[in-house]
């Protein structure tokens, strides 16, 4: 019994440390101010953690962490509720879909591989609110906010490791494994 | 070595199915919410605020050492230059002094003749300040995100916002002491305004871009490239005169505007206690 709770316990830790360290690193991009753009880059740790905690960790990361991490994107972001839910939603399957055919452990594949999830979601993100607001969104922007994130990536992806070596034990996912 | 076997979980088939379904009904939810967007339903606000209620103090804390340095920055900056700006501010105080006696015999002028005309101002709006926490920019929205303080009780959503130089946006959620601004340049603003010289009128909108498109002026409108664009008040949903933006270029079928502010250098804000619906004493009185 007291190990069933432990386990329990030590499974829903799992699952909430991916979500809360894409919180954490949210956070800290929204701190500077007095430079445009830093705009572009404050919304990359969401894209490189839903990617990154993916196709690195899915028995820590499933798509209600994503849901959820769409619903604080949504209000942070001052867009309306339910694009990014959406829209990381979609780079979630992506993401299943690329680490289910290719071999993402490699990380020069797996940043080219980011490469085109970003861009799916992004271009997928655009045409939403393009279509809900009956205007283009200017694609020069867009450009910037896709290239400032795939160049931040490797970055984000080395923090993500240290915290998943740090909280994220080698051995709880052996025994989930085995059972 | 174990890396590799975590690919290879098996699962229940019924579990399978169900994250399917789980899947698929969070889609749902998610183009639910869209759609429900533009009615104002107490639950999606409610989410929204939440989730500012738990994110946003944690910003503002953290900004707090930030702040600090940047003060005494500019304050070891002022000192650094303070012979330089007490002469700038010697000549401008000249001219201002001119400028006083000018103005002090205007508005004589301009009493007299509104007390001939039978004019009545409209009653000055009351403001409260609020500073400005985190800021939300790039390709897909512009807002920002202000701490309102004790002041968070008066104020209400769809206030105007403005700042030294003009209008920056309106109140679109307050959760706590803390509240959002959707910017004119959000993809999402539409203000109605009037062109300070030849009195023409249009809306601007927002494209989520550092300019933003005037639209709806009449096609042989006097507007030339430089003129400052007004709120007009128009709709009632914003008090008149308050200057929104500059007109960048005009071309054959469109007419680039940019906004007066930058929001990346915008510290602290005002907000305007100006009411956007009308009391029920007041619709009776109209109808």
């Amino acid at each position: 019994m007291k190990s069933s709770i432990k386990n329990f316990l030590s499974n829903s830790a799992a699952f909430l440390v991916p979500v809360i360290s894409t919180l954490c690193l949210v956070i800290l991009l929204y701190l500077p101010r007095g430079d445009s753009y830093w705009n572009f880059l404050r919304q990359a740790p969401f894209y490189a953690g839903i990617y990154f905690w993916q196709s690195q960790r899915p028995d820590a990361f499933n798509f209600i962490s994503a849901f959820i991490l769409g619903v604080f994107a949504d209000v942070l972001g001052g867009v309306m509720l339910g694009i990014n839910i959406l829209s990381f939603l979609v780079l979630y399957l992506v993401s299943v879909f690329l680490s289910e055919r290719f071999n993402i452990k490699r990380f020069s594949y797996s940043w080219l591989l980011f490469s085109s999830a970003l861009l799916i979601t992004m271009l997928f993100k655009g045409a939403i609110i393009s279509i809900f607001f009956r205007q283009l969104l200017p694609l020069n922007l867009l450009g910037i906010e896709f290239l400032l994130t795939l160049a931040v990536y490797p970055l984000l992806a080395r923090i993500y490791i240290l915290i998943e070596r740090r909280f994220i034990h080698l051995e709880e996912r052996y025994e989930k494994v085995q059972s | 070595m174990f890396r590799q076997r975590v690919l290879f979980l098996k699962e229940n088939y019924i579990l399978r199915i169900l994250k399917r379904f789980i899947l698929a009904g969070l889609f749902a939810i998610a183009l639910l919410l869209i759609l429900v967007h533009k009615i104002d339903l107490g639950l999606i606000s409610g989410v929204s605020k939440s989730v500012m209620f738990v994110t946003v103090p944690v910003i503002n804390t953290l900004t707090m050492p930030a702040r600090g340095l940047s003060y005494g920055y500019k304050q070891a900056l002022s000192v650094i230059n303070v012979y330089q700006e007490n002469k700038r501010l010697i000549k401008e105080n000249d001219e201002l002094y001119l400028l006083k006696d000018r103005m002090k015999a205007l508005k004589a002028e301009n009493d007299l003749l509104k007390k001939l005309l039978h004019h009545y101002d409209t009653p000055e709006v009351q403001s409260r300040t609020a500073r400005v926490v985190a800021e939300t920019g790039g390709a897909f929205a512009n807002a920002l995100i202000i701490y309102l303080g004790d002041n968070s009780d008066e104020i209400k959503i769809g206030y105007p916002v403005v700042c030294s130089k003009g209008l920056i946006g309106r109140i679109d959620l307050i959760s706590g002491k803390y509240a959002r601004v959707t910017l004119l340049t959000d993809i999402n603003s539409k203000i109605p305004v009037v062109s300070q010289k030849s009195r023409e009128r249009g809306i601007i909108s927002g494209v989520n871009a550092p300019e933003m498109k005037l639209l709806y002026t009449p096609l042989l409108a006097e507007l030339q490239v430089g003129d400052i664009l007004v709120t007009s008040g128009v709709g009632g949903g914003l008090p008149p005169d308050i200057p929104a933006a500059r007109i960048k270029q005009i071309d054959m079928d469109s007419i680039t505007v940019v906004p007066l502010f930058n929001p990346s250098e915008t510290e602290i804000v005002k907000i305007l206690l100006y009411d956007v619906a009308p009391t029920p004493e007041t619709m009776k009185e109209l109808q």
